[in-house]
C-alpha cells in the first residue's frame, strides 16, 4: 500500500498542485514571482494558442467523426461472427499497438510527395505529386487521416459488448420479421449507447493530449496548422516559461475534464473508471 | 473457431433453427466480406508498405516504384544496427519496458489486495483517486513531472526512467488487478488465515498464484505502453545512450535524407516487437485492455 502511495503521491499529486501553484506565476526553475491571470492574459491573446486549441478540438471531432462511427460499424459487422471474423479482428487491432511515433515514422513515408504511396496511388487522378503536409489546406485533414487505421480498440470493444446481448432479444425481432440491417440499427446499435460513451472518452483523452504523431510528422507546420495543445505548452516549457507552459497545460487538464463530463452526462455513464 | 450459435442447443429449441441469430443471405455476406476485405486492407497498407520497403534498395524506394522490393536487400537492416545503433535503443528501452512493468505491477498488487478486501476509513476515495489519474490526459502535467524527476536527481537516468514508468502504469494495473480480485472467492484466503498464514504469506502463497491470469494481462499491456511511450522519454531524458526507441524512431525522420532503408528496417523492428507480443497474447491484450475502459 505504502509504495502505491508514494509513487502515486510523487507522480501525480504533487505535479497537480505544483501545476495550479505555478500556472499564476512567472517561473523558469529557479527565479518565481507570483502574476496573478497574467498567463492566462496572456495565453488568451496569442493567436497561436487559439490555433492550437482550434486544433485540439478538431482532432477530437476527427475520431467522433472517423473512428467511432468506421470503429463502431466494423465491430458491430464483426460480432455477427462470419467465418473468417478472428482474422480480421486480429488485423485490424494491429495498428492499435503500433506508436503514435512509429505511427508518425509510416504517414511520413506514406505521404511523401516524390516517393510516398498516397501520391502514386493518386497520381492517375491527380496526376501531380502533392506535399499534403506542408500544405497548409491539408495538412490537419492529412494528420486525421492516420485516424481511419486506428479503430482497432473500438472494434473489439464493440464486439464484446454485442456478445453480451440477449440473444432471445434478437430472434424474437427476427420471427417478427425484422430485417438484418433493421436489426442492427434499431435493437443492437441502441444497445450500444454506453459502450460508445466510454469508447468516445478514451478518445478524447487521447485526442486532447495529442502529441507525438504530430509532433514527429510535422512539428505543428506549416505555420501551427497542426499544433495542438500540449505542443504549445511544451514550446512554452522548452523556451523555460515553466509557468506560461503550466498555465496551458491546466488548459489540457480542464478541457479534459469538461469534455469527460459533458460526455458521461450523454451518454449517462454510471460506475465506471473513466 | 467460427462461432456460431451453440451446437450444443437443447433438443426443444430444435424448431427454432429456422429462425438463429444473425445469419446473413448471401449477398449479406457478400457485402460484409466487401466491407471487411476494405477496412483490413486499409488498415494494414501503410505499415506494411513501409515493412516492404525496408527490404528495397535506396533507389528503389526513392523512385517510387513497384510495392514489392526488387531487388530484395537486408542492407537497410545491417545499416540499422552498424549506423543508426539500433541496438542500443532497443536495450533501453528492453531495461524500462520490463523493470517498468515488473515495478508498476508489484505496486499495484500490493494496493489493489487489501483495497479489494478489506474495509477502511478512506478506502473508496483512495480507489476513486487512482482512477482519476486514468481519466487526466497527463501530458498536461509535463512541466510539474519534470521538475519533480529533476528534483530527486532522477533526469536522465535510467533508474529514473523505470521509476516514472513504474508510477505510470500504476494507476491502470491497478484498476485491473483490483477487479479481478473482487471477482474472486475469498474462501481459500481466509481459510489460509484461519490457519495461520501472516498477510504476507497469504498474499504470496494464495493470492499471487490465483490472480496470475490477470498479472499476464496487466504484464503485457504495460509493457507495450512502456516500450510505444514517447512523450516523457523525450522529456526525461538527453543523452542519447538514455533513449529508447521511440525517440530514436524520431531521430530516423532525418536519417531519411541519406539512408531511408536503415530507417525503415529500424521502423519495422520496433513496430514488431508489440505487433509480436499481441499476435502471441491476443486474449491477454484484449481482455486487459477492455477491461480498463469498462471496468
Amino acid at each position: 500500500m505504502l509504495p502505491a502511495l508514494v509513487l502515486f503521491a510523487l507522480f501525480f499529486l504533487v505535479p497537480l498542485v505544483v501545476l495550479a501553484v505555478t500556472a499564476f506565476s512567472r517561473w523558469g526553475g529557479v527565479d518565481f514571482a507570483f502574476t496573478g491571470l497574467d498567463n492566462y492574459r496572456r495565453l488568451f491573446s496569442d493567436p497561436v494558442f487559439w490555433k492550437a486549441a482550434g486544433n485540439t478540438l478538431f482532432y477530437c471531432g476527427a475520431s467522433m467523426v472517423i473512428q467511432v462511427p468506421l470503429g463502431v460499424a466494423v465491430g458491430m459487422t464483426l460480432a455477427m461472427k462470419v467465418p473468417g471474423w478472428k482474422v480480421f479482428r486480429t488485423i485490424i487491432f494491429i495498428p492499435f499497438v503500433i506508436s503514435g511515433a512509429a505511427y508518425a515514422l509510416v504517414f511520413s513515408m506514406f505521404y511523401n510527395p516524390s516517393y510516398g504511396l498516397l501520391n502514386n496511388l493518386l497520381a492517375p487522378v491527380t496526376g501531380g505529386q502533392h506535399d499534403w503536409l506542408f500544405d497548409s489546406g491539408t495538412a490537419r485533414w492529412a494528420v486525421a487521416g492516420t485516424f481511419v487505421f486506428i479503430i482497432g480498440f473500438v472494434v473489439v470493444v464493440v464486439i464484446a459488448e454485442v456478445a453480451a446481448i440477449p440473444t432471445e432479444l434478437l430472434e424474437a425481432a427476427e420471427v417478427d420479421g425484422a430485417s438484418l440491417i433493421q436489426r442492427q440499427l434499431f435493437i443492437v446499435l441502441p444497445l450500444l449507447r454506453n459502450i460508445i460513451g466510454t469508447v468516445i472518452l478514451v478518445r478524447l483523452l487521447v485526442d486532447i493530449g495529442m502529441f507525438d504523431l504530430v509532433f514527429i510528422l510535422t512539428s505543428g507546420g506549416p505555420d501551427n496548422a497542426t499544433t495542438t495543445l500540449a505542443l504549445y505548452a511544451y514550446r512554452a516549457y522548452v523556451q523555460g516559461q515553466w509557468g506560461y507552459a503550466n498555465a496551458a497545460g491546466s488548459v489540457i487538464l480542464i478541457l479534459g475534464a469538461t469534455l469527460i463530463v459533458t460526455v458521461r452526462r450523454a451518454f449517462r455513464i454510471g460506475e465506471r473508471a473513466l | 473457431m467460427t462461432a456460431t450459435p451453440p451446437a450444443t442447443t437443447p433438443p426443444a429449441d430444435s424448431r427454432r433453427r429456422g429462425v438463429r441469430r444473425t445469419r446473413p443471405r448471401s449477398w449479406a455476406l457478400l457485402l460484409i466480406y466487401g466491407f471487411l476485405t476494405v477496412v483490413t486492407l486499409l488498415s494494414l497498407l501503410p505499415t506494411v508498405w513501409v515493412m516492404l520497403s525496408s527490404f528495397k534498395t535506396g533507389p528503389q524506394v526513392y523512385s517510387g516504384k513497384g510495392f514489392f522490393p526488387s531487388p530484395a536487400t537486408f542492407q537497410g537492416y545491417i545499416d540499422a544496427f552498424t549506423e543508426i545503433h539500433l541496438h542500443t535503443y532497443v536495450l533501453n528501452t528492453l531495461l524500462y519496458a520490463t523493470c517498468g512493468t515488473i515495478g508498476a505491477v508489484t505496486v499495484a498488487f500490493l494496493a489493489a489486495y487489501p483495497l479489494a478486501r478489506y474495509a477502511f476509513l478512506g478506502k473508496n476515495f483512495l480507489v476513486a483517486m487512482f482512477a482519476l489519474a486514468l481519466a487526466i490526459p497527463l501530458v498536461g502535467l509535463a512541466t510539474p513531472v519534470f521538475f519533480v524527476v529533476r528534483e530527486l536527481g532522477m533526469f536522465d537516468s535510467r533508474i529514473g526512467l523505470v521509476i516514472f514508468y513504474s508510477a505510470l502504469e500504476f494507476p491502470f494495473s491497478f484498476i485491473v488487478m483490483r477487479s479481478f480480485l473482487l471477482s474472486l472467492p475469498t474462501e481459500v484466503e481466509e481459510a489460509a488465515l484461519m490457519d495461520g498464514a501472516g498477510y504476507f504469506t497469504t498474499l504470496r502463497r494464495i493470492i499471487l498464484p490465483l490472480s496470475r491470469p490477470a498479472i499476464a494481462t496487466v504484464c503485457v499491456v504495460a509493457f507495450v505502453k512502456i516500450w510505444n511511450e514517447f512523450f516523457f522519454a523525450n522529456l526525461l531524458t538527453v543523452t542519447q545512450s538514455n533513449h529508447n526507441v521511440q525517440l530514436a524512431l524520431a531521430g530516423f525522420k532525418s536519417q531519411f535524407g541519406y539512408n531511408v532503408t536503415g530507417a525503415m528496417a529500424g521502423a519495422t523492428i520496433i513496430m514488431l516487437v508489440p505487433i509480436a507480443l499481441f499476435l502471441l497474447l491476443q486474449r491477454q491484450v484484449v481482455a486487459g485492455l477492455t477491461a480498463g475502459a469498462v471496468k
